[in-house]
Formats: structure tokens, C-alpha cells, sequence
């Protein structure tokens, strides 16, 4: 009878912990960017900010540039990924699953690190791929092929690692389409490119636009790449422009206004995507869906797997090759025979550069611990809302997914402008960059939290509880080991996230508190490429360690779990 | 002997709702110790609900539940699931599927403390119940949908709960396997005498199964009794179309008759309010058919509207005017086409006035 009022009031308090906290951790820095936006710098009311913006030619011109650089990127990762997509999901291509590891990899490659390998090469005079171009074509020496310090180049290199989001949404769209539907358009007398243009493509297109928005959205806020290709050449997009109105003298005020439009555009998107999204609900019917019938290339089996090679080129193959070329020679002009191997670079990174070191260990330490935290308070919100435990349970995965709609540099405005001041002085520390990795990816731990939630069927909680478990054995006995695998999938996608973290990161930084990415970023700065190359590499064996390991988690598992 | 046996599980106006929709409007059930009790009803009923009550993880809004002497669940606050003593097996059977047959099975007593050898005594006997002995080390992912149901069944049981509870255990299960496990239930039912509750929508399911069905419809009880009782005395149009099907037709009582339309049907089972609006029931195959419509009471004339053959009888929808069909059922030889008028009689022994 004692145990019958003990109506566990824990979870509520937990609830409410949990929601304070995720809304401190959005609503903060939104709350003063806002402020700060309609504010001079004494404080008083203003709209001169937005007046600036759009006035004056040195905040226009990169908006306006922005804008361009975002849809020609859009564009271009769609025009690669679409039929990418379609060869690997529908036809018979030849070592289909070499491409989609080569997309993965596209993926998680920090897209800072390919522009510093695009300038490896095609920067105007020192590029390998002009000197191959000299070469082939007898060109003079100051002659070039390619200029990456251009706005078509950025347009590329940003491409380049947004291809990917077009990709994965399109060929998930793809894998789940019942063949069903084409064997209807089939015999009805439509053949396979009949078929192809009346009925797959259109069944798609949602898809495909929903990915270019992705895709648009990743260029809009990306920092990286146009902060290395776009700033020697001397001009700005907004990412780059908002760093820059943090140097000295800092403007924080008409930071704050140039970074809300980015934030209200996104909102926009993502709406819009919702809905595209939402729409498309007629693709994935109801019935027995037959496992999709591969089109049998044949002749052109071949050609098209050169063309997803050459694809390819462009995110990886050159790129990797560049890095790993730059890091075991001693010049760039180099060439790559054994009298020019040179352990130069590593040597510089391990043992000269004083800056390697404490970089690696703080981002294990904020890799380590944002994924920690990320992953639990992802569990703990899953938990209460798939369960429904408490009142209010509807709004706290809206609370956990909100962040997706701030961009990196918006939160790293935000969460400047919050933690210079009292009472939270964070900045200098490591805990302001912790801050803003667990806002930023929060989301992509609640997702993946959310969907191994609605596998797990309630009833086998339940059936733990009336045999005789509590609430907290239930937790730790069932559900606890069944979400095993999520726990690890969850903590290493926000670890890789961390890691490559640089738009928020590079406003956040101090020289106490630097991580790899922000000293890949001054390294470019010094033209220390080759020291890069060997930072670089560190980086991308860490990440594909990790994927490949959540990629085998199944198998840690060790059972099929139903 | 004499003595009044002791309600095991008795329910007192419990009321839930979700929102605007009431799943449990006022709900009054007991339940004998060691009895066996079917809730049956359409989904949707209120039936999952009463059963998730009973097992404590719903809280009603209104009511009580006791289990013996002891109250468990009141409005606002309820003992945990885990202090009841009860066990379950659920739809989709919530085999835990990391781990294997002998530690789903051993899982109750674990967390009951017992000894280690007990456990491994006590499972090892449940297993060879169930006919699982072969399968001890299996993971619940490799075993069939008949083993499945077979492992939930021997969890359930080895844990020697006071009350058993059942929620449509056999409704993933293939026809053949169904009917099986039916018996295989019963079987187990008298051999241990746990109170149980089972709930399911399939009445053949509740009539081979229960001592007692109790017919749910739209969050309440429409009628409480042994299979019998439901199915050759139905009190209510719900139950008697709900459990094997019927013919109703609609009018105006008068004493023991009823004018439906141009037709005075006579009827001697059940009871109606004189004056009022009432229906009658009769089942397809009670109705008799013929060649010819002779004169007598509740004999009418009627047309074919539609034969279908059903195997070992034949199915007829006949019209008899003023918008009453009637479907009957006979047997093989009684051969009409459609078109054909013959004979109706509606025995009136067999015809049922409904109150309800």
C-alpha cells in the first residue's frame, strides 16, 4: 500500500530540468542575437543595423554574392547527385557499393579540409593540377587551367561536400519505392526510359527538391570553404563577413543583424522542405512493396560507372590524393618518387607545432563529452515522449529539434553575445565551445534516438514491469541493452560532428582553447599546407574509424534485434 | 462449502477517458478466483483498456480495483504494475529478443529472488509444459510464431502469478495454429487455476476458452455470462449480432408480438415493453423454408432475392417486404432460385424480443 502514492513525481522533475536546459540552450542566444540586432553599442534601440546591412556596399555585395554562391551550389550538387542516385538505386551499376562508400566518405570529409585540398589543387600557380595543365598543354608559366580563388570555385569545392545530402534523400526515396509502381507503368507498354521520365523522376522530385534545400542551406551558412577560397582573392559572403565584423574593432550589433536573416531563411526552408516532404506521402504506399527490379544497364554499364568515378573526382579521389601527396613530400611542387618522401610535416605537427597537441587533446575532450551529454539528454527526452510520462511530453522533442533550424555561425553569434558577460563568462573556456556542440547537434541525436524508439515496441517494458521489474530495472535490463546500438550510433554521429565543427567554432575559440579544425584553419592562414595535410589525415582516419564502426554495429550487437 | 467464493479481481464503475473519448465508461466486473473470464468486443471497445487496468499501467479517472482485500488502483494514483503479482501475455508477445528462451522464461523469478536452483528447476519444468525444451538457448528472433506464443505463455506461467492476463495472444497466429492454441489455453487453464482475464475480438475464441464472456461494446459491458448464456440468450442487438450473427427485425411490441411492417411476428423468448419500439432476433438458420407459404402464425410469403452456396448449407437473402431481408441458412437440399417466392416461417420458440 506504501508504494501505491509514490506516483513517481521524478519524472516530472526531470522533464522540467530537461526542457530548462534545452531551452536555455536555444532560446539564450536567439533571445540576444535578436536584442543585439535592434541595438547599437550602447545599448539603445536601433534599426540602423538592418539599414547598414542593406546600405552599405560591404554588406550588400556579400549578401548578394551569398545568395548566388548558395543556389549555384544547390544546383550543382543536384545535377551530380540525381543521377548518381538513380545508377546506384535502380540500375545494375557494377561496384554500386564502392560508390555509395565513396558518397559516405564525401559526407563526412570536413568540408574545410577539401577546400584546403582543392587549393592543393587548382590554386593558380602552385596547383598540381595547373602544373599538370602546363605540362599537357605547353602553357606559359604564369598561365593556369583552373582558379579556385574564384566564386565558381567555391561554388565547387561547396558542392562538392553537399552532394551528398541530395544523394542520401534521393536514394532513400529511391530504395523505398515499391516496384510495384514501375511494373504497372511497365506493362501498360512504357518502357524502361518511359517509365523512367513519366513515373520514377516525378514520384521523386519531392525528394529531389527536398535535398537541394538541404543542400542550399549547407552553403548558405557553410564558413569554411569560402573562408579559404574566397578571402585571398578578397571578397566576402556573409559567413565570412560576420567573422569579420568580430575582429577588431568588433561590431557585435550589426553581426547579430547580419546573422538573423540567415536564421529566418533557414526557418523558411525548412518549412517549405516540411512540406515538400510531407507531400510525398503518396510514394510510399501501403501493400506488400517487392524489393525494387535493378534496370539492366548492359553497354552503358561501364560508361556510367565512369561517370560516378568522375564524379567522384571531385570530393575525393583528387582531394585524398592531394592531401596525401602534400603530407609525405617536402614541396608541393614536388613530385612523388622515394627521394622526395619527407617526414617533414609530421615531424612539424608532432613535435615543432605547439598547437597540435593541445588541440587534439581538447577536441577528444569536447568530442568526448558534448557526445556524452548529447546522447543522454537525447535518451532521456526520447524516453519521456515516446512514452508520454508527463504532460507537456509533445513539446520537448520540438524543444530537442529546434536547433536544426540555427545555423553554426548564427549560434556562434548567439552564444558569443550570451557568454562574454555575466553571469555566465564562458567564453575563453572550453565550456562555451561545449555549449554550442550540444545545441548544434542535438537534433541529429534526437533523431536517431527518435526512430530506435518507435522500434521498440512498448509492451517489452511492460512485460518487464508485470513480472515484477521497476521502473528502473525495466530501464536497465530491457530497454537499456535493446538501445545499446543506438547509444553508440547516437554518441559517435555527434562526436564526428564535433570534430568537424568550424562555423560556430571559429567565433567561439580562443588561443587557450583552439581545436583541429580551428588549426587546420590558421594553419591555411600561415600556408602551413603540408603541415595541414598531416592534421587532415589524423582527422579523416579518426572519422572513418568511427563510421566504420557504427557501420559494423549490427554485428556488435551480436543478435538480431526484431 | 456453502461459503460465498471470494472475488478475486472486481472492478467498480471504472471510468477512463482520453481527451473527448471515453474508453472505459463506468465499467463493474468480478471476477471468481480461479476463474477464466473472456472480454470480447469489436476493437475499439474498451476491452485492451479494461485488461491494461487491471494490470496497472492505466490509471483510471474514476472507480476501483481491488485484487482480494486489497485496493490497487483508485482514481489518481494506482500500485505499480510490478506489485501486483499478476503476469501477461501481450499481442505482440514482448519476447525480449537479447535474451534467450530459458532467460526470458527465468526473468520473473530473477527479479522475485528466488534461489538459483529453484529458477533453473522451476524453468526447466515450465519449458517442458510448453514443449520448449529443445529450444532452451534459442534467441526469440529465430523461433517461429507458434514458439513465440508458446515462450510467452511459459514466461507468463512460470512465475506463478495470482492473476493471469491476456491480451489477444493468439491474434498473430495462423488458423490452424490458432485453433490449437485454444485448447492448449484451456488445457493449461484447468490444470493450474490462475484467475485470468483474456481479452479478444474472436468469439469462437471466447466461447472454446472462457467459464464466463463478458461482451464489451464502446467503453461499457453490454452483457455478462457463460458462452451459452451469450450466444442462445442475447439481451441486448449488439450481443446477438456481435456473436454468431442475426436477423433483426424492427417494430412495434404488443404483448408478445411485434408489427414490423405488414408482419406480426409472435415471440416467445426474451422481453419487451408493450408499446414500445422493440427488435426481434433470429438467427439465419432457425428460419425455415419452403415451397410454398402456408397459412399459420408467423408464416409469410417471401422472394430470393440471392442464393449462395456454402459448402455443407446453402445461404439465402430473402425479402419479405417492407424493408425486412432476412438471410437464412438450410440445408442442402432446400434448393431455391433467385426469384422464386416461397414459404417463411419464424418459429416463434426461436424468435427473441430485445430489450436493448
Amino acid at each position: 500500500m506504501t508504494a501505491m502514492w509514490r506516483r513517481v513525481d521524478l519524472s516530472i522533475l526531470l522533464f522540467a530540468l530537461v526542457a530548462l536546459v534545452l531551452a536555455v540552450l536555444v532560446v539564450l542566444p536567439l533571445g540576444w542575437l535578436a536584442w543585439y540586432s535592434v541595438t547599437d553599442s550602447a545599448g539603445n534601440l536601433t534599426t540602423a543595423n538592418f539599414v547598414k546591412l542593406v546600405a552599405d556596399p560591404a554588406m550588400r555585395k556579400p549578401l548578394i554574392i551569398t545568395g548566388q554562391i548558395a543556389i549555384g551550389a544547390a544546383l550543382f550538387a543536384c545535377v551530380v547527385a540525381v543521377p548518381l542516385a538513380w545508377l546506384v538505386s535502380r540500375t545494375d551499376l557494377p561496384m554500386r557499393g564502392a560508390i555509395r562508400a565513396l558518397v559516405t566518405a564525401s559526407f563526412v570529409t570536413p568540408p574545410f579540409l577539401g577546400a584546403v585540398a582543392w587549393e592543393l589543387l587548382a590554386a593558380p600557380n602552385s596547383g598540381i593540377l595547373n602544373q599538370w595543365g602546363r605540362a599537357l598543354f605547353g602553357l606559359d608559366d604564369y598561365d593556369y587551367v583552373f582558379d579556385i580563388y574564384t566564386k565558381e570555385g567555391v561554388i565547387f569545392c561547396i558542392a562538392c561536400y553537399t552532394f551528398p545530402y541530395v544523394f542520401t534523400v534521393l536514394a532513400n526515396a529511391l530504395d523505398n519505392m515499391p516496384a510495384d509502381l514501375d511494373d504497372a507503368s511497365h506493362i501498360l507498354g512504357g518502357g524502361a526510359w518511359v517509365t523512367l521520365r513519366r513515373i520514377t523522376l516525378p514520384l521523386v522530385l519531392p525528394s529531389i527538391l527536398a535535398g537541394m534545400l538541404v543542400a542550399f542551406l549547407q552553403a548558405l551558412t557553410i564558413f569554411g570553404t569560402p573562408a579559404i577560397l574566397a578571402l585571398p582573392s578578397g571578397f566576402h559572403t556573409l559567413t565570412t563577413k560576420i567573422w569579420s565584423l568580430f575582429q577588431v574593432p568588433p561590431q557585435p550589433n550589426l553581426a547579430a543583424a547580419a546573422a538573423l536573416p540567415m536564421l529566418l531563411v533557414t526557418l523558411a526552408v525548412l518549412q517549405l522542405q516540411r512540406w515538400l516532404l510531407g507531400r510525398r506521402s503518396y510514394v510510399v504506399v501501403g501493400g506488400k512493396n517487392s524489393p525494387p527490379r535493378r534496370i539492366k544497364l548492359g553497354w552503358m554499364a561501364l560508361p556510367a560507372l565512369g561517370l560516378c568515378f568522375m564524379i567522384m573526382l571531385g570530393p575525393i579521389i583528387l582531394p585524398y590524393g592531394a592531401l596525401i601527396k602534400s603530407a609525405i613530400t617536402n614541396n608541393l611542387s614536388d613530385g612523388l618518387s622515394w627521394s622526395t618522401l619527407s617526414s617533414r610535416h609530421l615531424h612539424f605537427i608532432l613535435w615543432e607545432f605547439s598547437g597540435t597537441r593541445d588541440a587534439m587533446v581538447n577536441t577528444l575532450i569536447l568530442g568526448a563529452t558534448s557526445a556524452t551529454a548529447v546522447t543522454f539528454i537525447a535518451l532521456v527526452v526520447g524516453y519521456l515522449a515516446h512514452r508520454q510520462l508527463v504532460p507537456g511530453h509533445r513539446f520537448l522533442p520540438a524543444l530537442a529539434m529546434a536547433p536544426i533550424a540555427v545555423p553554426g555561425i548564427v549560434m556562434g553569434v548567439g552564444l558569443f553575445l550570451v557568454y562574454t558577460r555575466p553571469p555566465f563568462l564562458l567564453y575563453g573556456t572550453l565550456g562555451i565551445l561545449f555549449v554550442a556542440f550540444i545545441t548544434l547537434e542535438m537534433p541529429a541525436g534526437f533523431q536517431q534516438v527518435q526512430a530506435a524508439m518507435r522500434g521498440l515496441h512498448v509492451e517489452l517494458e511492460e512485460a518487464s514491469r508485470i513480472f515484477g521489474a521497476t521502473r528502473m530495472q525495466a530501464l536497465m535490463q530491457i530497454t537499456a541493452p535493446l538501445l545499446r546500438t543506438t547509444i553508440i550510433a547516437t554518441w559517435s554521429i555527434v562526436f564526428i560532428g564535433v570534430i568537424r565543427e568550424l562555423s560556430a567554432t571559429i567565433l567561439l575559440t580562443t588561443s587557450n582553447t583552439k581545436v583541429i579544425s580551428v588549426v587546420i584553419y590558421d594553419l591555411n592562414e600561415s600556408g602551413e599546407l603540408g603541415a595541414i595535410a598531416v592534421l587532415g589525415l589524423f582527422l579523416l582516419v579518426v572519422t572513418f574509424a568511427i563510421v566504420l564502426l557504427v557501420n559494423r554495429l549490427p554485428i556488435l550487437g551480436g543478435r538480431t534485434v526484431r | 462449502m456453502g461459503e460465498k467464493p471470494v472475488a478475486s479481481v472486481a472492478l467498480r464503475g471504472i471510468r477512463k477517458t482520453y481527451g473527448q473519448l471515453t474508453v472505459a465508461d463506468g465499467i463493474d466486473l468480478s471476477i471468481q478466483h480461479g476463474e477464466l473470464v473472456c472480454l470480447l468486443g469489436p476493437s475499439g471497445c474498451g476491452k485492451t483498456t479494461t485488461l491494461r487496468l487491471i494490470a496497472g499501467f492505466i490509471v483510471p479517472d474514476a472507480g476501483t480495483i481491488m485484487v482480494g482485500d486489497q485496493l490497487v488502483s483508485g482514481p489518481g494514483h494506482a500500485l505499480p504494475p510490478e506489485k501486483r503479482n499478476m503476469s501477461m501475455i501481450f499481442q505482440s508477445y514482448a519476447l525480449w529478443p537479447h535474451m534467450t528462451v530459458a532467460e526470458n522464461v527465468a526473468y520473473g523469478l530473477k527479479l522475485r529472488k528466488l534461489p538459483k536452483a529453484d529458477i533453473a528447476r522451476k524453468v526447466a519444468a515450465m519449458l517442458a509444459v510448453a514443449k520448449l525444451e529443445k529450444l532452451a538457448d534459442r534467441y526469440p528472433g529465430e523461433l517461429s510464431g507458434g514458439q513465440q506464443q508458446r515462450v510467452a505463455l511459459a514466461r507468463a506461467l512460470a512465475v506463478e502469478p495470482e492473476t493471469l492476463l491476456l491480451d489477444e495472444p493468439l491474434s498473430n497466429l495462423d488458423t490452424n495454429l490458432r485453433e490449437e492454441m485454444r485448447f492448449e489455453i484451456r488445457r493449461l487453464h484447468d490444470e493450474f487455476r490462475y484467475t485470468t482475464v483474456y481479452v479478444t475480438h474472436d468469439q469462437l475464441e471466447a466461447m472454446t476458452t472462457a467459464d464466463r464472456i463478458v461482451v464489451m461494446n464502446a467503453g461499457r459491458i453490454e452483457q455478462i455470462g457463460s458462452p451459452e448464456d451469450i450466444f442462445l440468450r442475447p439481451q441486448s442487438e449488439f450481443v446477438a449480432r456481435f456473436i454468431g450473427g442475426t436477423n433483426i427485425l424492427r417494430g412495434r411490441s404488443f404483448g408478445r408480438m411485434i408489427q414490423s411492417g405488414p408482419l406480426s411476428i409472435m415471440w416467445e423468448l426474451g422481453e419487451a415493453a408493450s408499446g414500445s419500439d422493440g427488435a426481434l432476433s433470429i438467427r439465419p438458420h432457425e428460419i425455415e423454408l419452403s415451397a410454398h407459404a402456408e397459412g399459420g402464425p408467423n408464416t409469410y410469403s417471401g422472394t430470393v432475392l440471392r442464393h449462395t452456396y456454402i459448402g455443407a448449407q446453402r445461404d439465402y437473402l430473402v425479402d419479405l417486404g417492407g424493408d425486412n431481408h432476412l438471410r437464412v441458412v438450410t440445408a442442402l437440399e432446400q434448393h431455391f432460385a433467385p426469384g422464386d417466392v416461397i414459404g417463411v416461417h419464424l418459429p416463434p420458440h426461436r424468435c427473441r424480443a430485445l430489450a436493448r
